[in-house]
């Protein structure tokens, strides 16, 4: 039967010689396993795609329903936590994968003519992969995904003359609101699937014309000269697909996609973190400080991008051989060596300002006191009214005990007092106190 | 290519072949799942207060609207639904699903006529709710009410259309059970 179908297909398109076209693309110096990173991302991708479509069934892209949709998702939704597990993972295969995609096409001269323009299509996919990382985080509207935009967007900010114009086109506004969701959420799911998948197409494409660069070394190499694309590299490309498949899936499965707490505008304690694949320009950022601030955010950006598409020209030389191409590995060794010393410098860095409310329950504290209203009369840390008593130190003025009884009941312990009994239940008032005794 | 070159090109089509179909199907299960599991939950209506059983006369048909509380996946929500109410002699107070039961229009009481008629394709019925004319595929869906202190209370329910059987639009939950 599926033969007589490809016959029927066959006899008025000629799939068979489209497969030939394509499968027989010869390798010069054969099949390697250094060749499975471009196939394995096109395959991560469909898999984003897959996972990031059904996301879309279930998840509301505005700020009032944001958190508790995705919360939904993770907590309730038939294997949501396993559907998000896999776009959350997958996003940080993407980002590994691409950069080493990158580097093995670096080390083997691959960029070389004819094939310039393949690297420059690729370094635009490299940077759609970074934007989806970045748009992305956003979506759950998490303390996270908040503060590490309000940090991330504000970068645009510092770029001379035009920053503050640029800083309110990306977030839709000075504030980052609804708007902003929007635009992250279309930018997201609709801008840079697009563009990823017609740039990929282009990719292949013009490998595909350009022909595989291979072995620096093919003609020296016994007894394969070269070997047609199929069976052997595309064997290759499946079973690497297939481990990447079942870590995948384990990650996802055994480290579920985290969810902090919902953003919080008004906090203060929080430590704002990028995800770690953008600890390098976090890192950046806290080098170059004050007037120098413009390295970090504009300038070093911009000359790395402005590098990296200039590779093909800058070493013109047909020679492919990385031994016979010192300056250009010492170059990427030192990129690579850069970016993890930052990225692990960004790790470390240490958390500082007010002490971070990390116990779930203060967490939740924190919620009551800011949903019943108590930054009406009471202050912490400059930010509330001046009615009541400034709370900034009151862990460290009143035990636990005082605490829930006053919170209980304010006439009883204080006759007359202004304080009105909070509406809490039990439990709430017991978080309200916990998160009351942090502040020291 | 030697023989031995073909055996081993099969092989590696046929692993080929087996691994995007493992691929496949290990993803198929939660995809699906993920996908689809709204239409597999049960729910249990709640009861609704529709309002006084006093303000109703007997056999004049009513159309009355009430809020029930419905839980829609992360949020619970007050949402408006409507009904007709039609008290009984006994002073029992019967309560029709607002949907006709052949595509789902909503239809109305004619006073002069004595009769609920469907404004999309002229099915009509009698004041108990049964076809008389029209391509209704059964009676006017009776939900389920009670009288308590005076108040008509309903379990508002949604039900399969088009159908000579009765039968809800969700799967039921079963309260004992919860399952």
């Amino acid at each position: 039967m599926p033969k007589r179908v490809l016959d029927w297909l066959d006899e008025r398109i000629e799939v068979r010689k489209l497969w030939q076209t394509m499968t027989d693309r010869p390798i010069p110096g054969g099949s390697s396993w250094f060749y499975v990173l471009g196939s394995s991302l096109l395959f991560v991708f469909a898999l984003q795609m897959a996972t990031g479509i059904l996301l879309t069934l279930y998840y509301a892209p505005v700020p009032d329903h944001a958190y508790q949709s995705v919360k939904y998702i993770q907590e309730e939704a038939l294997f949501g936590s396993f559907v998000r597990g896999l776009h959350h993972w997958g996003a940080t295969f993407m980002v590994v994968l691409v950069s080493l995609h990158m580097l093995r096409v670096f080390v083997f001269g691959a960029y070389k003519k004819p094939r310039e323009i393949v690297w420059l299509v690729g370094v635009g996919l490299f940077l759609v992969v970074f934007g989806f990382a970045f748009t992305g985080y956003l979506l759950p509207w998490d303390q996270k995904a908040y503060w590490a935009t309000v940090v991330g967007t504000n970068v645009a900010g510092t770029v001379p003359v035009v920053g503050g114009l640029l800083l309110r086109i990306i977030r839709g506004g000075a504030e980052l609101g609804d708007f902003a969701l929007s635009r992250f959420f279309a930018i997201h799911t609709y801008i840079l699937p697009w563009s990823l998948a017609l740039l990929a197409g282009l990719h292949v494409f013009l490998l595909e014309r350009a022909g595989a660069g291979g072995r620096w070394n093919a003609a020296e190499r016994t007894p394969y000269r070269s070997e047609p694309l199929f069976p052997h590299q595309i064997f290759k490309d499946s079973l690497f697909i297939l481990m990447l498949f079942l870590a995948l899936s384990a990650f996802a499965y055994l480290f579920p996609a985290p969810l902090e707490p919902q953003a919080d505008p008004t906090d203060s304690s929080y430590n704002p973190r990028p995800e770690w694949y953008f600890y390098a320009v976090f890192q950046m950022l806290r080098i170059f400080e004050g007037p120098l601030e413009l390295i970090g955010t504009v300038i070093l950006p911009t000359v790395v991008i402005m590098l990296l598409l200039l590779v093909p020209f800058i070493d013109r030389r047909p020679e492919r051989s990385p031994r016979r191409r010192k300056a250009m590995m010492a170059a990427a060794a030192l990129a690579v060596a850069g970016v993890t010393v930052l990225t692990i410098a960004g790790a470390r860095a240490p958390i500082v300002g007010v002490p971070a409310v990390t116990e779930e329950s203060a967490l939740a504290g924190r919620q009551v006191y800011a949903r019943s209203g108590c930054a009406a009369c009471h202050s912490i840390h400059g930010k509330g009214g001046t009615i009541g008593p400034d709370l900034t130190r009151v862990g460290a003025r009143k035990d636990r005990a005082w605490l829930d009884k006053f919170l209980a009941d304010p006439q009883a312990v204080k006759p007359g007092v202004l304080m009105p009994k909070p509406d809490v239940t039990a439990a709430e008032r017991r978080e309200l106190v916990d998160y009351l005794l942090t502040l020291k | 290519m030697s023989e031995q070159g073909i055996t081993r090109r099969n092989f590696m089509i046929r692993a080929m072949v087996s691994i995007f179909a493992f691929i496949g199907a290990a993803l198929a299960v939660p995809l699906g799942g993920f996908s689809i599991f709204p239409a597999l939950t049960r729910r249990e209506s709640g009861w609704s207060d529709a309002g006084t059983a006093r303000d109703l006369a007997v056999n004049v048909p009513q159309e009355r609207r009430f809020f029930e509380v419905v839980k829609k996946g992360w949020r619970e929500e007050k949402v408006e639904r409507a009904a007709w109410f039609v008290k009984q002699a006994s002073g029992a107070v019967v309560v029709f699903s607002p949907s006709c039961p052949h595509l789902g229009c909503g239809y109305r009481w004619m006073a002069a006529q004595q009769r609920f008629e469907c404004p999309c394709h002229a099915s009509v019925f009698d004041i108990n709710g049964k076809v008389i004319s029209g391509p209704a595929p059964r009676a006017l869906d009776v939900m389920e009410s009670r009288l308590d202190n005076g108040r008509v209370l309903v379990k508002f329910e949604v039900f399969q259309l088009g159908t000579p059987k009765k039968a809800l639009a969700w799967r039921r939950r079963h309260a004992e059970t919860g399952a």
